[in-house]
């Protein structure tokens, strides 16, 4: 089973290398994907196997699917999605494609709410909560987390993923389109390390506020 | 004219942005409707609180206003997804040459490499 890495990355420079080494160490081949950035992300990310460059900054929904385009053209068989913040843990991939492979399944998510993510700051805890029950009311998915970076999906799965939502509103479109599918999914417990830089870097109220009113802007053009 | 425009923008736009079309009849439709029979426009004003028949056209008016600049909003989005298929097909191809000029070097010999 060929299994893809796909690392989107925007200003990322001081951890991206980090993130790369650990995923490598696991065996995986992996392609990261600089949307744009101003810093130094392109040369940190040497030891990817693949960088494909965004010649503007897009968001990181646009990066994930050119990422996951790139590795289903390199013939990947399971796509795994990974933040390049570092708060995810490599370890963690082997659990998702071994979910796929066991379950049967098309999509296998992470879910830092079935795992162990201790340090969840309340406001964040409180804001993924709100967004978990809007997803599992307006896609009628069961699942405990939205919004949370580390997943895989099959050649298949990733056949039926289109997202069109450049910035944030990815995870939402993506489980939409998943719920949409009828494809089999998947929760995976997996850990999220929080650090004052991934805080930081991660959604606020506000954050949530747009992703409502792209998701809303979407429904009204075809 | 004005809102006879209006209506005939809605109308043009309906098939990419059906929503926003049907927004801009039915406020165009009422605009045109209450400037033909401004008795009824009176009356509805005073149901409604406006007061003058004229204001609740010009009321109208200001969401047909609001209506199209939602449609130039996502007609703006429009574009953006088009530039992102766009620098996505740049980004892979640039990726896909660095690759095959990878590859190609490493199918050389030695000594013609080092030129």
């Amino acid at each position: 089973m060929r299994v893809w890495v796909v690392i989107a990355a925007y200003n990322e420079a001081s951890v991206i290398g980090r993130v790369i080494n650990e995923v490598k160490r696991r065996g995986y081949p992996v392609v990261v994907v600089d949307d744009g950035s101003s810093d130094r992300t392109a040369d940190a990310s040497a030891a990817a196997h693949v960088l494909v460059r965004h010649p503007i900054n897009l968001g990181q929904g646009a990066a994930l699917q050119t990422g996951i385009d790139f590795a289903l053209e390199r013939g990947a068989d399971v796509i795994v999605t990974f933040d390049a913040d570092g708060q995810h843990r490599a370890a963690d991939i082997e659990k998702l494609v071994q979910a796929i492979r066991v379950a049967d399944v098309d999509f296998a998510l992470g879910s830092r709410f079935l795992g162990c993510s201790d340090g969840v700051p309340v406001a964040r805890r409180v804001l993924l909560k709100a967004a978990t029950l809007f997803t599992q009311l307006t896609t009628g998915l069961r699942i405990s987390d939205t919004h949370n970076g580390l997943r895989a999906m099959t050649r298949r799965g990733a056949g039926v993923v289109r997202l069109r939502q450049n910035r944030m509103a990815h995870a939402s479109e993506m489980l939409s389109q998943i719920a949409a599918s009828g494809l089999g999914y998947i929760e995976v417990p997996v850990t999220i390390e929080y650090s004052a830089y991934s805080l930081a870097k991660g959604q606020t109220i506000g954050d949530a506020l747009m992703i409502l009113l792209d998701l809303f802007a979407r429904r009204l053009y075809r | 004219m004005l809102l006879t425009s209006v209506a005939v923008y809605a109308a043009t736009e309906r098939r990419r942005s059906p929503v926003v079309a049907l927004l801009s009849i039915i406020a165009a439709a009422a605009g045109l409707y209450f400037t033909w029979t401004p008795d009824h426009a009176t009356q509805v004003a005073m149901w409604a609180g406006v007061g003058r028949g004229v204001d609740l056209v010009l009321y109208i008016w200001v969401c047909i206003s609001l209506i199209v600049l939602l449609n130039l909003h996502l007609k703006l989005r429009r574009q953006m997804e088009l530039v992102t298929v766009m620098a996505r097909t740049i980004a892979l191809a640039e990726a896909r040459h660095r690759l095959s000029e990878k590859a190609g070097r490493r199918r050389l010999p030695e000594a013609v490499r080092d030129r």
